[in-house]
């Protein structure tokens, strides 16, 4: 279905490439051309068959020629051929790097393959290349990038792609599980979830799918229901806590402290709660817990960035600015890292390098679509500056 | 006369080509240099290939070669690239290179082969390519039912390398014993392929993150308490952490389970041997080897508890047969010197110890991971 879409759209690419293969053609003109002429003949007649093995004969005359290697490659995907479509895609695209839809497909293949770590890469390089407004591609690929985000841990990515595609359309049931696998931080794709963990992983999914489409009287009883049904798995009353923590502080302070008791080893509990304890004014606490949320995860960046807050609220404002600036280090995305390098700055007559972050912090809400995503993972990636 | 011009005018003709081709050649090296490092890889890699075929001794350019092409994921043409340097100054990392092509072709056992080749050339390569390759080599590994030797590889990254998914996946595997690759194996089997991966890579961090293996093998354990291997590894987990009475509990559970496992019984044997129970440590050796004749450490504890009776001759047979089945296991090597010194045959004994250093100056390449353990604790005190 997609192969349709993208042989039909992908059309005058190829086109386009017709100068070159005449050029090509010069050395062996009539046996390419004719075996391309059949090949396309075959193709549009449906004989499918006979247009792979053309094209590959076609191939063997012009190893280069850019519309054998991509009709034969969509050919082969839509034959569910991905291993060899894989390869010929891959040689295509050493010749036209900036073809979208052949990275989708491409893409596609290695998913297919099971070689989830290359396929998210190209799916990527796909969406960056653009594929036009083939709306129906895009979704596949947002929604495929979706999944293997989560299968590889990247679960606040996957967050923040599921909100993009929640605002671009009609809600869709097949994000249902997408969502409650990386709101549950759970690295399996659909495919993998084990049967007596779906109707947990559905419920999560609705639940986070309602707080992403701001449907604020689905939220509170589809997770009320999660905590009821589920109390004692990990990340639910994480999720309960981060969907409660902008409206009701301390319940969702409970709720990360439940989570701590299930997962004692979650740093991200810990970021979480100490953000809600600043808020509150518990400085000491705060900084305990995101100090212990440094040696779980050093590399976090949120956690250097709550011991940093804290650390400044107490006094110690020279402290606060290395732990802040390990954190800007960490991950320079952080819009309220750079906030809180500002004032910290300021208030110490840093002018220059408090100009700096002001510049930083400009760059980065130029760049940064409003996303909400963010409260239900790593507060570190709101980029909201701290109230 | 008429036989010197013909003469003459090929000593010309060799002159000129002395004097063009290496010429034309070192214009063409340039090029492709100058393409490499400008980022135009499709130049590079037509200027290379060009370069090889005016001159076919060019390692550098067969180097340049395979590595922009294995860059652009075309790993047949890459292959033939590195097959060209297995007998050059590029052996080693071309080996490295060419297991990783092979593993992307899907020709699983010359990759092996290859890492294999890559290891007995001293592993080299720069650290990039070295974590790769032996990820890769692993990988192999434990689908060649290998899986101690791939946990030891994996785990020697681990801390360098930190909570990475594909990591944690591989040791997944491996300490599952799950002969698969991160590519083929049945998606049913993902939850207890990411929980025991976690354990067992954040057991494997340094310092070790105990805590964490705990809680994931713990999940692990709740989840599918009634699978085989299950019971195993978390045993596994406890003697790392030097818990042995909850190890020994999960050994024999585990025998509850599946009554003919072999590492359990191994596992059980060695835990005996330090309490210094050798009867019972013999029995289970015995048994773990009736369940699997080619498991060497069952054979090598055996060789210990004899030689510990006094049985010499009998332990020798069976260090014998460990060595036979596990030739790079350095403890194997170290027993069998203390036999043979026993039994007055020095020569035999510093062979032994000669190989036994041999195999530490290697760093222990495919010692069982018990040996790494025991380095792991040894150094901890």
């Amino acid at each position: 279905m997609i192969c349709r879409v993208l042989l039909a759209s992908f059309l005058a690419a190829a086109a386009s490439s017709t100068a070159l293969a005449q050029v090509q053609q010069a050395s062996s003109p009539q046996s390419f051309d004719q075996l391309l002429q059949s090949a396309e003949k075959a193709r549009d007649e449906d004989r499918n068959d006979e247009a792979i093995h053309l094209f590959r004969l076609a191939l063997v005359q012009n190893p280069n020629s850019e519309e054998a290697l991509w009709f034969l490659g969509a050919m082969l995907y839509e034959k569910e051929q991905f291993a060899e479509a894989r390869n010929v895609l891959r040689s295509f695209l050493a010749i036209r790097s900036d073809a979208g839809p052949a990275w989708a497909l491409l893409g596609m293949s290695e998913f297919q393959t099971r070689q989830y770590p290359r396929a998210l890469q190209h799916l990527q390089r796909a969406m960056a290349e653009g594929m036009g407004d083939r709306k129906e591609l895009m979704q596949t690929v947002f929604y495929h990038v979706t999944i293997l985000l989560t299968r590889l841990e990247r679960y606040d990515d996957s967050l923040d792609m599921l909100q993009r595609m929640l605002a671009s359309g009609a809600p869709d049931p097949t994000l249902i599980e997408p969502a409650g696998l990386a709101g549950l931080r759970l690295p399996y794709l659909p495919a993998e979830i084990p049967p007596d963990q779906r109707d947990m992983i559905a419920l999560a999914g609705k639940a986070v799918v309602a707080l992403q489409m701001q449907r604020q009287d689905e939220v509170n009883a589809d997770f009320e229901r999660l905590v009821i049904a589920y109390p004692d798995q990990p990340r639910v009353h994480f999720l309960r806590g981060a969907s409660l923590a902008e409206l009701h502080p301390d319940q969702a302070m409970a709720e990360f402290e439940r989570e701590l008791a299930i997962s004692p080893s979650s740093a991200l509990a810990r970021v979480r709660l100490a953000q809600q304890l600043i808020a509150a004014g518990e400085y000491d606490r705060a900084l305990a817990l995101a100090q212990q949320a440094i040696q779980l995860e050093p590399k976090r960046a949120s956690a250097h960035m709550m011991a940093g807050e804290a650390l400044i609220a107490k006094g110690d404002t020279s402290g606060g600015i290395k732990e802040l600036e390990t954190a800007r280090q960490d991950d320079p995305s952080i819009g309220r890292v750079h906030w809180d390098l500002l004032r910290a700055y300021a208030a110490t007559g840093r002018k220059d390098e408090a100009g700096k972050e002001k510049s930083e912090i400009e760059k980065i809400y130029h760049s940064n679509s409003p996303s909400h995503s963010q409260s239900l993972g790593d507060s570190s990636r709101d980029s909201q500056p701290p109230q | 006369m008429s036989s010197i011009i013909p003469g003459f005018l090929i000593a010309i003709l060799m002159a000129t080509s002395a004097a063009t081709s290496p010429s034309h050649f070192e214009a063409i090296a340039k090029q492709a240099e100058t393409a490499r490092t400008q980022d135009r890889v499709p130049d590079a890699i037509r200027l290379y290939g060009e370069g090889i075929r005016l001159r076919p001794s060019w390692a550098d350019g067969w180097w340049y070669l395979g590595s922009l092409l294995y860059d652009q994921d075309r790993f047949n043409d890459a292959s033939s690239a590195f097959q060209h340097l297995t007998s050059t100054s590029y052996r080693g990392p071309a080996y490295a290179f060419l297991g990783l092509c092979e593993y992307e072709n899907r020709n699983y056992e010359a990759a092996l082969k290859s890492f294999r080749a890559w290891a007995g050339a001293g592993w080299a390569g720069s650290p990039e390519l070295v974590d790769v390759a032996l990820f890769h080599f692993a990988l192999l590994l434990t689908q060649d039912g290998r899986p101690v030797e791939s946990l030891y590889l994996l785990a020697s990254v681990a801390p360098r390398l930190g909570d990475v998914p594909e990591l944690s996946e591989a040791m997944g595997l491996a300490s599952l014993g799950l002969r698969y690759l991160p590519e083929n194996y049945p998606p049913e089997l993902r939850e207890r392929i990411w929980l025991a991966g976690k354990a067992a890579l954040y057991a494997a961090q340094s310092p070790h993150d105990f805590a964490r293996a705990d809680e994931f093998a713990s999940r692990l354990e709740k989840r599918y308490s009634g699978q085989p291997d299950i019971h195993y590894f978390r045993g596994t987990i406890f003697t790392f952490e030097n818990k042995t009475a909850e190890a020994e509990r999960e050994y024999r559970e585990e025998l509850t389970i599946s009554p003919h496992h072999s590492p359990s019984m191994v596992a059980l044997a060695a835990l005996d041997l330090e309490k210094a129970n050798r009867v019972e440590a013999g029995e289970l050796a015995r048994h773990a080897i009736e369940a699997d004749p080619e498991n060497p450490e069952a054979h090598h504890l055996l060789g210990r508890v004899l030689m510990e009776n006094g049985d010499l001759h009998d332990s020798l047979s069976e260090l014998a047969t460990a060595k036979r089945l596990a030739p790079d296991n350095a403890g194997v090597r170290a027993h069998l010197a203390m036999v043979y010194a026993k039994l007055g045959r020095s020569q035999e004994a510093k062979a032994e110890s000669a190989a036994l250093l041999a195999l530490k100056n290697k760093e222990g390449v495919m010692a069982p991971l018990t040996v790494k353990l025991r380095g792991a604790k040894e150094g901890a005190h």
